[in-house]
């Protein structure tokens, strides 16, 4: 009567563990699996009903339109076309510079916040924060017009500096963080070397918080690579416009093939999803560390 | 050598100096000069009507039917973002924090949203959610739950909808990697010991780990009502503000009213009703992070 019998017992909570898991799998998954999918379809295909889930005639067609548009894209006319990689050019110079940009800024910044106790380093480190939470709509038409006050409308420079400030707060809350990490007594055996500032931070301290600084600029390199409102702004020919907003304009253009927009949306976020794989842990850490400490 | 107090502020400072400089040039003055500016009657269209107005345009702004109703979307929008993004993410975090195979795919599969920019979210919903030929007609036909093809995006609340679901898709990810991070934190033994006590499931969640949540439950609903708020890359693909102006939200309304009708002193003034808006959920972020003592230096 005391002792309770061992028997079977079904591991409810291994299943509902893999059923939910398998679920989630699917949802995160299929919907951008459609567009690859359709990236390598003709139009009649993409347009079957029902749907060919495993393309049947897969063609290179619609990535290779973007280089050397066939006469019927050529037709139809779609400016996006032949902006494509163009902006892909351009989302690649502007997020590259404003990573780099960012790094250099926020690295003077987080490291003050790390090593020295300063008067006012809580109230700073807060306003920062609070710059994050500002808007974009906020700022984008004082910004507009101070751009277009120096003839900066349509450069990557007005898209530089704006990504800066949208990526210079988080930056600093990253990198003060991953260089609170670093041991001290590096600096000090540098300093007892009589190494500089500039030397010691260069050859000593920056090489050992390189883990930190790559995930910062590959956050920043994401933050700039997909912003789309302040580029719709900004700018208006091949010359600037990024990636996203071409890609809008094939959303917003009533002749567009479905296959082409998809082919242009996976090549706008296959740069930022590699990223996202490659740093995978890093970024995980940086997300966390950015918003809870536990 | 000792160093005295204030050559270490003045190094602090002297550090800071650039990323204060750019920051308050690109930030803090277009905030105030764009307050100037929804003080002005100031139209591209009517370059000899600009003139100073005062507060007209906010006062404007009680009358104003567009700016009321997409004040409205905005707000349904957020509650329906935020009620689907918790439950969800809440689930998958939970499914994670588990041990069992594949678990490190699925966490990667988790990013995958976050990376994508929202305006490919957006077009990517469009084929999914198409009337004729999209990927969810053609999924629940073949499954047998609808008979025939519908057109998700015509009505007003059916756009609305899935506007909102494509949204909670693209900001999924954010939400589950800090209600992971959260999850992580709690010490095992305290499921051992509600083990011991014979608690159920349901009674570990609710005693055991939701009150180790509280604080990045709060961060997630504050930041995902920010994100949500002023959601726009999204939408503006997906369905441009319509049908009507069932999508059309707050951020929409006001890059419309800038771009297309080139109005910038009432778009101005609106901004700054997002701002303020912002403003007051941004502080009750800050004061959390505050009263948990993550401000140490």
């Amino acid at each position: 009567m005391t002792t309770v019998p061992l028997r079977y017992r079904v591991p409810w909570k291994k299943i509902v563990v893999y059923v939910l898991a398998v679920l989630f799998a699917l949802y995160l998954v299929l919907p951008f699996y459609w567009i690859v999918a359709m990236s390598f379809m003709p139009e009649a295909d993409a347009v079957s009903v029902p749907p060919q889930w495993i393309p049947e005639h897969p063609t290179l067609a619609n990535y290779l339109g973007f280089v050397d548009p066939s006469d019927a894209q050529a037709l139809v006319g779609s400016r996006a076309i032949e902006e494509t990689p163009y902006s892909l050019l351009n989302s690649l110079v502007v997020a590259a510079s404003t990573a780099l940009l960012n790094l250099v800024l926020a690295t003077f910044a987080a490291y003050s916040f790390s090593r020295i106790r300063f008067r006012g380093s809580q109230l700073l480190l807060v306003l920062y924060l609070i710059t994050r939470m500002v808007p974009g709509i906020a700022i984008i038409i004082p910004f507009y017009l101070l751009m277009r006050e120096f003839h900066l409308l349509d450069t990557y420079l007005a898209l530089i500096l704006s990504y800066t400030t949208f990526a210079l707060p988080i930056t600093i809350w990253i990198l003060k963080d991953f260089f609170r990490s670093v041991p001290r007594e590096l600096e000090d055996a540098a300093r007892v070397d009589r190494c500089g500032w500039f030397r010691t931070m260069w050859s000593v301290f920056l090489p050992v918080a390189a883990p930190g600084l790559v995930a910062a600029a590959v956050f920043s390199f994401m933050t700039a690579w997909n912003e789309f409102m302040f580029a719709l702004f900004l700018t208006s020919t091949r010359a600037a416009k990024t990636i996203p907003v071409v890609a809008a304009n094939f959303a917003t253009d009533f002749n567009t093939q479905y296959t082409v927009m998809a082919a242009a949306g996976v090549l706008a976020v296959l740069p930022p999803l590699l990223l996202a794989l490659v740093f995978q842990r890093k970024l995980v850490a940086g997300m966390a560390a950015g918003s809870v400490k536990g | 050598m000792p160093r005295k107090p204030w050559s270490d502020n003045v190094r602090a400072y002297a550090l800071n100096a650039p990323a204060i400089i750019v920051i308050s040039l690109l930030v803090a003055y277009p905030i105030g000069y764009s307050f100037w500016v929804s003080l002005h009657r100031d139209n591209l269209k009517q370059p000899l009507a600009k003139r100073f107005i005062g507060l007209d345009n906010y006062l404007s702004l009680f009358h104003d039917d567009a700016f009321l109703a997409s004040l409205r979307v905005s707000a349904l929008f957020v509650l329906v973002v935020l009620a689907f993004t918790v439950v969800l993410a809440m689930t998958l975090a939970l499914v994670l924090n588990e041990t069992f195979r594949g678990r490190g795919l699925l966490l990667s599969l988790a990013l995958l949203p976050w990376a994508m920019p929202g305006v490919v979210n957006g077009l990517m919903w469009r084929t999914v959610f198409d009337a004729k030929t999209g990927a969810l007609n053609g999924l629940l036909t073949q499954l047998g739950l609808v008979d025939g093809y519908q057109a998700w995006l015509t009505s007003g609340t059916g756009a609305f909808f899935f506007t909102a679901m494509a949204q909670v898709w693209n900001t999924l990810p954010f939400s589950v990697i800090i209600l992971l991070a959260g999850l992580a934190t709690i010490p095992s033994e305290l499921y051992d010991a509600a083990k011991v006590d014979r608690a159920g499931v349901l009674r570990r969640f609710g005693q055991v780990t939701m009150p180790w949540l509280t604080h990045p439950l709060l961060i997630v609903l504050i930041l995902e009502t920010m994100n949500a708020f002023r959601a726009f890359d999204t939408i503006y693909v997906l369905t441009g503000g319509g049908p009507g102006s069932a999508t059309t939200t707050i951020a929409l309304l006001d890059v419309r009213t800038v771009l297309t009708y080139t109005d910038f002193g009432l778009g101005s003034a609106y901004a700054w009703v997002i701002t303020l808006i912002t403003l007051v959920v941004s502080i009750g972020y800050i004061a959390l992070l505050y009263r948990r003592g993550n401000f140490e230096v």
